[in-house]
């Protein structure tokens, strides 16, 4: 039994430096597609033909990338004729569409932050991304951001998925139950717009269409760092992404 | 007038007042005699209780020759300060029966039960338990303990309801008879060797026996009493008597009757067995140990609320038995401290135990009226509809569960205290079964606390789990003099223990040849601490720590119960329920003050029970009784060794189960070593002797001769 | 129903020809035989629904095939039926039966072939299909408590009873729902866990534990918390949209999805992909699987509490996860399949990186499982708990590792072979005693399988194009299969004329290993079902899509 013992402590620190130091180590983060000029309008609603889900949208000659309803299908990263640029960044939380007078959690919650996470029907790569927060690399603990099993003692709801019709009660009666103050973050694409399912007889379109959403990150899914500066973010700890233009979309 | 004269007066007062009661409540309406009952037998409870306690307090016994029967010797009562203990221990249980009789009998029955006969036995029962504690002389002792087990009998039989198992009452009444028998023979052996019937000479006689002699007598008694007392192997009849019991019985016989065995044991034993030695002492402890654990085992498995009481009884009956023990042991070494402290604790615990039993009992009668069900995995959610009954069933589950400051806590401190005390006794046999007993008494105190957590948390906390509507109709939610009393005792008897042990002592000191107040309780409240044993220097570090504290309000000798070793084992115990209670009110005040302050900005929002988001929380998602106890079946399934049952019921194919029946029969451990066994010799020796009757005069005829043959060679050859 | 002997040993070889000589001989009554190339080798039309029981029994039992699946399709004109067996070694047979569209009740082989169970139950619930026959249809996708009956709404909206939409306006949860309870003792209790996972993260399921305290007597799963109707929501959309749909109901096994949705498309339009395209797909079939692994050995060493071992998987985990975005540009590789090959191509340093970091990852994978087979506490939760005896692992046809464990060794690379799987050199583990300790060797060995299939690809790697064009303009259906990391994964697709997709089918491995999962909780106790949970490795979201 003693061989566990040592056998951590000869694996060494693994955990990132993030958020005092940023990180870039290759693989960590798949980035995200920006907005990119091309010579002529033409040739930018061609590269906005290429996306399934119509997140980009193109403004005369450039291209605008509506982030939130992006499902990294990399069809304009690859293969494309006209591939936009993509970045290598992760911190990429902002405020939901349509919420007004947000305020992150008082000062008193940056260090010991309880979180309950509700699967409202995903895929499971949002899930599995949030559960790697825990893992040796992101380490979320040292950041003072803990993981509940109740929501009596949950400080911030995060909901991945599109809200399955079977979950729906489930997570109203998870948000009923936790006190305030309370913050609900919605995390992937599914959690801010449905993603592919979007709204239909099994899947509510998103979590906004069921609970008051107040930070959206976006990502399918999302890469635990973009999720860490998102909980970072509830608290003040880290400045949050600036608002997207508004694309004229409902939801 | 002396205290003699008041206690004369107080019994005969007592007689004449049963006496009326019976003829009255024998004969006067049903609607009347109800309140009767109840007032003539407060009465007559009190009258007990004044006695005793004028008893105890002046420490003058009385004394008196009744009748002279030809050929029996002459009939004599005495109240000594034995009998005063018992006696005042039964006055005080019998003063909340009685109006819980009264109650019982208009809430449930309400004038279609004939009340009648009812009084009658009553007044009858209570009459006879005052001779038998009184008797000084073993005609009168024995026809007053036989009178009370056919009262018992009547009493348990007494509803004669078709689904009452009315076996329990022949069972109880068979096997009164062969205790009753076995102490016979023992009176018997020693009054061969006596002047004449009385105690006192009988006590003087005992000193003369053989060792044989001596054994046998110690060994029918202790055992004949035992069947009343509820020891392991002769205790099977009380799970069986006590649930088919009427509830309107069932605290008399669990208060008051039970304690019958007890003084037998002590009368009988503890006098005769100052000449044997260690043998009689180990024995009683042993048999104490054994009888405890086996009582809390299934205690804790089991559902029936009425059932798993009698079993506690029986683990009750087993701490007393095993400081009875442990009593006899040090005094047959020589030393009379731990004896007398012994001693203490099992008559304290005796006392604790009427109250306590009682309250239980009647708590569980009024559950039993309210719902129609005893099952606890029925029971749930009655805290809601019945706060006060709530609450004193609360004190009564932590009285038993030994949670201070209530009385359970003192007297299973000073048993276990007392059975640490063998330390210094000289043989090491003897040390190791004193430790086997102490973990073994250990282990029951916490199997306790799980039995009566459960016992609260399922009937009264939680979903209501049955199908039965609460009766609201009966006071049974509001306050309730019986239940409070009883409730009230039990925080007193517990908060002042050193007002009751020198009550005690008076009873201790002539059996065992030493004080124990002397030795317990040192007198703080005097200008300069003292006490028997300990240095006045370490009494005085006491002193400023506060033990003084009360000493100008209150009356006695302190507040602290302390006690300090012999001088080549000085080990001090101590410990003070008074004070603590102190503490843990200014405790409890400070923190409630301190979180009212603190949360004085907070808002409270009431939502639904969070359950993981179901759609439904229903009452079979909560945790049942026996889900609580599986654990302590499965750890020692060695003792229980149940039969499961398993049947599975499929349709279309073996994947579908419509039906997963369970069934788990057990037979209790006594049942399966002594019943079993001894019911199947007896019945084998029957079927033997049956063979000679089969109704052939010849063979009738043959057999006189032949017995009249032997009878003649007998006689001839003597 | 009593049983014909039921063949233990792995599969041989079954032969087509035999097959259909002893089927000719028993059912010619009944069946007409037809050969068939889109995915499926042979096809038994039934013209008596009545005798699909006994056929169905004869298959599974007699023959040792092992169920695929039941796909259910509305045709304008009738039901059609089809349930899939392997022959293994061969192919894939099916059993079609059409019925006409007012008659709507099917024998239920649930008798004979119990892993057909659930598909039937499925079917009900959103088709309205009624098979006789059928204990326990109902409030099994559509939960009682918040759905009317006869919703089914997959059905094609023209012919549906209830209109869904209003439904789901009207839908308040019926406060009279209750569990159906089995257990019959006066001290039982059933102890509800989920839907909100109350282990921490979790996904969304549900289970009723009946007990009397300390083994559970029953446990009833009630999934499909996270339904969202996958299938209904790709009929009507182009063949490129149905790709992301097939990609992202499962995440985790999300390259093995699209590589079935995507092998239905070609064979639909009659191409093969690439060369190069294969051996890519095998590679990053392969790396997906060890990723899995490395996740699922990270939730067994959580849920026994060994928190060294956990952090240590977890780390080999994460790094395979950064070594797929760092080759890919997505950590779990989405958006690479096409039909036709796949979407983008790789160079030799990407090949370099990821060999290294697969060879790293196998040898930590090493260290690790040598330590836990000395760690006694560890294997003290393992071993002989949740055990699946080979029996009931055949009973109720479970797959992947988790059959593979209980001596049920299937594997869809070897029995039927496809992308090329046939030119490596591999082994399928397999283990007998069914517990979990089984299925943690299974992970560990089937995890260095993997490594070792990557490294050959890589070697055998040749330059060419990487994929071929495949655009689907006329009608048609075909199956696509492969060996997803949990099991045995199947899509059926179908396009109508203008190459849309008709009726998408996606039978999943979870889907059948959930209902043996209930065999491996009874009888022990309640603190083991997290651990059993964990070995078990199943995905929710797979079962559920």
């Amino acid at each position: 039994m003693s061989f566990w013992f040592w056998h951590g402590l000869s694996n060494g620190v693994r955990s990132t430096g993030y958020p005092r130091v940023p990180e870039s180590a290759p693989g960590v983060t798949p980035g995200r597609p920006v907005a990119t000029e091309f010579s002529s309008a033409e040739r930018s609603s061609l590269a906005a033909a290429d996306c399934p889900v119509d997140a980009i949208v193109p403004r005369g000659a450039s291209a605008l990338v509506d982030l939130r309803s992006c499902v990294y299908c990399q069809r304009c990263r690859f293969g494309g004729a006209y591939p936009l640029q993509w970045t290598q960044d992760h911190e990429w939380t902002t405020v939901a569409a349509g919420r007004e007078n947000y305020v992150p959690l008082p000062r008193s919650y940056r260090r010991s932050l309880h979180i309950m996470v509700v699967d409202a029907g995903d895929c499971g790569a949002c899930l599995h991304e949030v559960k790697h927060l825990n893992n040796p690399f992101y380490n979320a603990h040292r950041l003072g951001i803990f993981f509940t099993a109740t929501p009596r003692s949950a400080d911030v709801l995060l909901v991945v998925g599109p809200v399955s019709e079977n979950m729906r009660v489930p997570l109203l009666k998870t948000y009923e139950a936790m006190p305030t103050p309370k913050r609900i973050v919605a995390v992937g694409a599914c959690a801010i717009t449905g993603g592919v399912f979007g709204r239909g007889f099994m899947s509510a379109g998103g979590v906004s269409s069921v609970l008051p959403v107040d930070l959206e990150i976006p990502g399918d899914p999302p890469p635990p760092l973009a999720i860490l500066h998102g909980l970072l973010a509830v608290t003040g700890r880290k400045a949050l992404a600036p608002r997207q233009p508004d694309f004229g979309r409902t939801a | 007038m002396t205290a003699s004269t008041w206690i004369e007066g107080t019994l005969a007062l007592f007689f004449i007042l049963s006496g009326c009661g019976f003829i009255l409540s024998a004969t006067i309406r049903d609607k009347y005699s109800v309140q009767i009952i109840a007032y003539i037998s407060a009465l007559c409870s009190s009258l007990m209780m004044f006695a005793s306690a004028v008893t105890l307090a002046t420490g003058r016994s009385f004394e008196a020759t009744l009748w002279n029967l030809q050929g029996l010797g002459l009939l004599q009562v005495r109240l000594d300060m034995l009998s005063a203990t018992f006696l005042f221990a039964a006055g005080l249980v019998y003063l909340p029966a009685s109006f819980f009789v009264r109650n019982f009998l208009r809430q449930r029955f309400g004038g279609r039960y004939p009340a009648r006969r009812y009084g009658a036995l009553h007044f009858a029962l209570m009459a006879s338990v005052v001779l038998i504690l009184i008797a000084n002389d073993t005609v009168l002792f024995l026809i007053s303990w036989e009178c009370m087990s056919i009262l018992c009998y009547l009493l348990v039989n007494y509803e004669q309801d078709p689904r009452t198992d009315t076996r329990a009452g022949f069972i109880l009444l068979a096997m009164s008879e062969a205790g009753f028998l076995a102490v016979v023979i023992a009176f018997l052996i020693i009054g061969r060797a006596a002047s004449d019937w009385s105690f006192p000479a009988l006590a003087a006689a005992a000193s003369q026996l053989s060792n044989q002699a001596a054994w046998g007598v110690f060994l029918l008694g202790f055992l004949g009493f035992g069947v009343k007392a509820g020891l392991v192997p002769v205790n099977f009849w009380l799970p069986r008597c006590y649930t088919a019991a009427p509830s309107i019985f069932v605290p008399v016989l669990a208060g008051v009757t039970f304690n019958l065995g007890f003084y037998g044991i002590v009368r009988l034993n503890v006098a005769l067995a100052s000449s044997l030695g260690f043998g009689p002492g180990l024995f009683a402890l042993l048999t104490g140990g054994v009888t405890a654990l086996v009582g809390i085992l299934y205690a804790t498995t089991d559902n029936d609320m009425k059932t798993m009481l009698a079993h506690s009884s029986i683990e009750n009956a087993g701490i007393i038995v095993a400081g009875i023990g442990a009593s006899l042991v040090f005094r047959a070494s020589g030393y009379a401290v731990p004896a007398a402290i012994a001693l203490t604790a099992a008559l304290y615990h005796m006392v604790n135990h009427s109250v306590y039993k009682t309250l239980l009992f009647q708590g569980v009668g009024d559950i039993e009226a309210v719902t129609g069900t005893r099952e606890m995995d029925r029971l749930g959610g009655l805290a809601h509809f019945f706060p006060a009954l709530s609450v004193v069933f609360l004190v009564g589950c932590l009285s038993i569960s030994a949670v201070p400051p209530f009385n359970g806590f003192v007297s299973e401190w000073l048993t276990l205290q007392s059975l640490l005390r063998s330390a210094v006794l000289f043989s090491p046999g003897v040390k190791i079964l004193f430790a086997l007993c102490g973990a073994s008494l250990a282990l029951t105190a916490a199997l306790a606390v799980t039995c009566f957590v459960k016992v609260y948390a399922m009937s009264f906390l939680g979903l209501k789990r049955g199908s039965w509507h609460p009766n609201v109709r009966r006071n049974v939610g509001r306050f309730q003099f019986p239940a409070a009393y009883l409730a009230v005792a039990c925080f007193l008897l517990g908060v002042l223990p050193t007002f009751v042990i020198p009550m005690l002592n008076r009873a201790v000191e002539p059996l065992v040849g030493s004080s124990v107040s002397a030795s317990l309780v040192p007198q703080f409240f005097t200008a300069t601490p003292s006490n028997a044993q300990l240095p006045v220097p370490f009494l005085a570090e006491f002193h400023n720590l506060g033990a003084q504290v009360g000493q100008r309000v209150l009356p006695g000798r302190g507040l602290v119960v302390l006690h300090r070793g012999a001088p080549e084992n000085p080990v001090v115990f101590a410990m003070s329920p008074s004070y603590s209670l102190v503490a843990l009110a200014l405790l409890l005040f400070f923190t409630w003050l301190i979180v009212t302050r603190s949360t004085r900005k907070r808002t409270l929002t009431r939502n639904e029970l969070w359950a993981g988001g179901i759609p439904r929380l229903l009452p079979e998602m909560f945790y049942t009784a026996t889900g609580f106890s599986n654990p302590v079946r499965v750890v020692f399934q060695a003792i229980f060794r149940p039969n499961i049952v398993e049947d599975t019921r499929e349709t279309v194919a073996v994947h579908f189960r419509t039906a997963i029946l369970r069934r788990r029969d057990e037979t209790h451990l006594v049942d399966r070593l002594f019943f079993h066994p001894v019911g199947d010799a007896i019945t084998w020796i029957a079927r033997l002797l049956a063979g000679m009757h089969h109704g052939r005069l010849n063979a009738y005829i043959a057999y006189t001769v032949v017995f009249l043959l032997v009878i003649l060679l007998l006689f001839r050859l003597s | 129903m009593s049983v014909v002997g039921s063949p233990l040993v792995p599969p041989e070889r079954i032969d087509l020809d035999g097959l259909v000589a002893a089927i000719q001989e028993r059912f010619s009554a009944v069946v007409s035989l037809s050969r068939a190339d889109k995915g499926v080798l042979l096809s038994l039309h039934l013209k008596d629904p009545e005798s699909l029981p006994p056929l169905s029994l004869f298959l599974y039992w007699e023959i040792g095939c092992s169920f695929g699946g039941l796909i259910v399709e509305e045709h304008s004109h009738a039901w059609q039926l089809r349930y899939l067996f392997l022959a293994s070694g061969s192919g894939w047979i099916d059993i079609v039966l059409e019925l006409p569209l007012g008659g709507r009740s099917v024998p239920s082989i649930t008798a004979a072939v119990h892993a057909a169970d659930w598909h039937e139950r499925e079917a009900e619930d959103l088709f309205g299909l009624q098979f006789e026959n059928h204990p326990r249809l109902g409030d099994f996708i559509l939960h009682d408590q918040i759905w009317p009956e006869g919703a089914a709404p997959h059905r094609k909206p023209q012919r549906k009873s209830v209109d869904v939409h209003q439904t789901q306006l009207r839908r308040r949860p019926n406060p009279n729902w209750r569990p159906l309870l089995v257990v019959q003792d006066p001290g039982s209790f059933a102890m509800p866990v989920g839907p909100v996972y109350e282990g921490g993260i979790g996904e969304s399921l549900h289970f009723i534990l009946e007990t009397v305290g300390e083994d559970v007597l029953r446990a009833a799963p009630r999934l499909f918390y996270k339904f969202r109707g996958v299938e209904k929501i790709a009929e009507g959309t182009r063949v490129s949209h149905a790709l992301l749909l097939s990609e992202r109901f499962a995440a985790k096994s999300s390259f093995a999805h699209s590589l079935a949705f995507s092998s239905a498309i070609e064979k639909i339009c009659d191409v093969e992909v690439p060369p190069r395209a294969a051996r890519l797909r095998v590679i990053l079939a392969e790396l997906e699987r060890l990723r899995h692994h490395a996740g699922a050995i990270t939730g067994i060493c959580e849920s026994t509490a060994l928190s060294v071992a956990a952090s240590q998987a977890a780390i080999i985990e994460e790094e395979l996860l950064r070594a797929s975005c760092h080759f890919t540009g997505h950590r779990y590789l989405f958006g690479l399949n096409k039909p036709g090959g796949l979407r983008r191509d790789f160079n030799s340093d990407g090949f370099r990186d990821l060999l290294n970091a697969v060879g790293r990852a196998v040898d930590e994978l090493r260290i690790l499982e040598n330590r836990l087979h000395f760690t006694s506490s560890f294997l003290d939760r393992l071993e002989d708990v949740g055990v699946v005896d080979p029996n009931k692992a055949r009973d109720l046809n479970l797959l992947g590792p988790v059959g593979r464990a209980s001596g049920r060794c299937h594997d869809l690379r070897r029995e039927c072979s496809y992308g090329g799987y046939g030119d490596y050199q591999f082994e399928v583990p397999r283990e007998n005693e069914g517990d979990g300790y089984a299925r943690l060797r299974v992970l560990f060995a089937e995890a260095a399988q993997s490594a070792k299939l990557i490294r050959q690809a890589v070697d055998s790697l040749q330059p060419g194009p990487i994929s071929v064009p495949c655009e689907a303009t006329h009608s048609g259906a075909a199956l696509g299969w492969v060996e997803a990391p949990i099991g045995a994964a199947l899509h059926w697709v179908r396009l109508d004329s203008s190459g849309l997709v008709e009726r998408y089918r996606a039978i999943t491995p979870s889907f059948n290993n959930w209902l043996g999962f209930h065999v491996a909780v009874e009888d022990f106790a309640f603190q083991d079902f997290p651990i059993i949970l964990a070995t078990f490795a199943l995905s929710a979201a797979e079962c559920d899509r």
